[in-house]
């Protein structure tokens, strides 16, 4: 797994390559964690992610908790077909919020 | 043609990895179509780390062994481990229709299995449990 960030406007980007899993999740929270608690819109790009498996879906849950606490939702865009297809059958497509392009994603309130 | 590998990864969580990265390895080598080879990294994952750490079901950490069967058909991947007797089937699917707030942090992890995978099965054999999923290759 690879993360990076980057800001564009007043948004927070964070980049995960690779894969979130139980091997990478502790890493990818620690990552989130310092970004929430100082950003007021975040949004993470997916273009690079492989797959997402149970443990990376609690990390994002967890942030989009916090996030929510402040008003503020968790954007996500760039998710592949198998990342979808996880997010759809846990039902994590109706509670976050899923763009399909960075640009509508920068662009959502 | 049948291709397969097998593995032993003892009791450390960091066997997780060892599979994934052995499992990616196997499906570049047989050219497996990526929405195949990304549903059993995922079933891969929540079973193993179930099986790895502390505590995932409430159950001590045991050794597992993985073995990946390939034909033209299928990929048949048969998880066996020598803990005490646990089917991680038998749980109850989660409500995935309750809102971010309501929502429990985890359970999610054997409904994805289920869903993803073409075909679970689990059985007690020999003081082992013995998981079996079954992905079937796209035809066509």
């Amino acid at each position: 797994m690879q993360i990076s960030t980057r800001t564009s406007n007043d948004v927070d980007i964070v980049a995960i390559a690779g894969s979130l899993d139980s091997t990478t999740a502790p890493e990818a929270q620690k990552a989130l964690d310092a970004v929430v608690a100082v950003a007021r819109k975040v949004a993470l790009d997916f273009s690079g992610l492989d797959y997402i498996s149970s443990a990376g879906l609690r990390v994002l849950l967890g942030a989009a908790k916090k996030l929510r606490a402040s008003g503020q939702s968790l954007r996500i865009f760039g998710l592949n077909q198998s990342v979808r297809e996880v997010f759809e059958i846990s039902g994590f497509s109706a509670i976050l919020a899923v763009y399909p392009s960075e640009a509508e994603a920068l662009a959502a309130r | 043609m049948r291709h397969g590998f097998r593995m032993s990864i003892g009791a450390h969580p960091g066997g997780v990895g060892d599979v994934n990265a052995a499992f990616a390895a196997f499906a570049d080598t047989h050219a497996l179509p990526a929405d195949v080879r990304r549903s059993i990294n995922v079933a891969l994952d929540e079973l193993l780390a179930n099986a790895l750490s502390h505590g995932g079901a409430g159950r001590d950490p045991c050794s597992v062994t993985v073995e990946v069967k390939l034909d033209e058909e299928r990929v048949t991947v048969i998880l066996t481990d020598d803990g005490p007797p646990f089917d991680p089937f038998a749980r109850v699917a989660p409500d995935t229709t309750l809102s971010v707030e309501e929502r429990p942090v985890g359970g999610l992890g054997i409904h994805l299995v289920r869903e993803l995978m073409d075909h679970v099965s689990y059985e007690r054999r020999e003081g082992h449990n013995v998981v079996v999923l079954v992905k079937q290759l796209v035809v066509g």
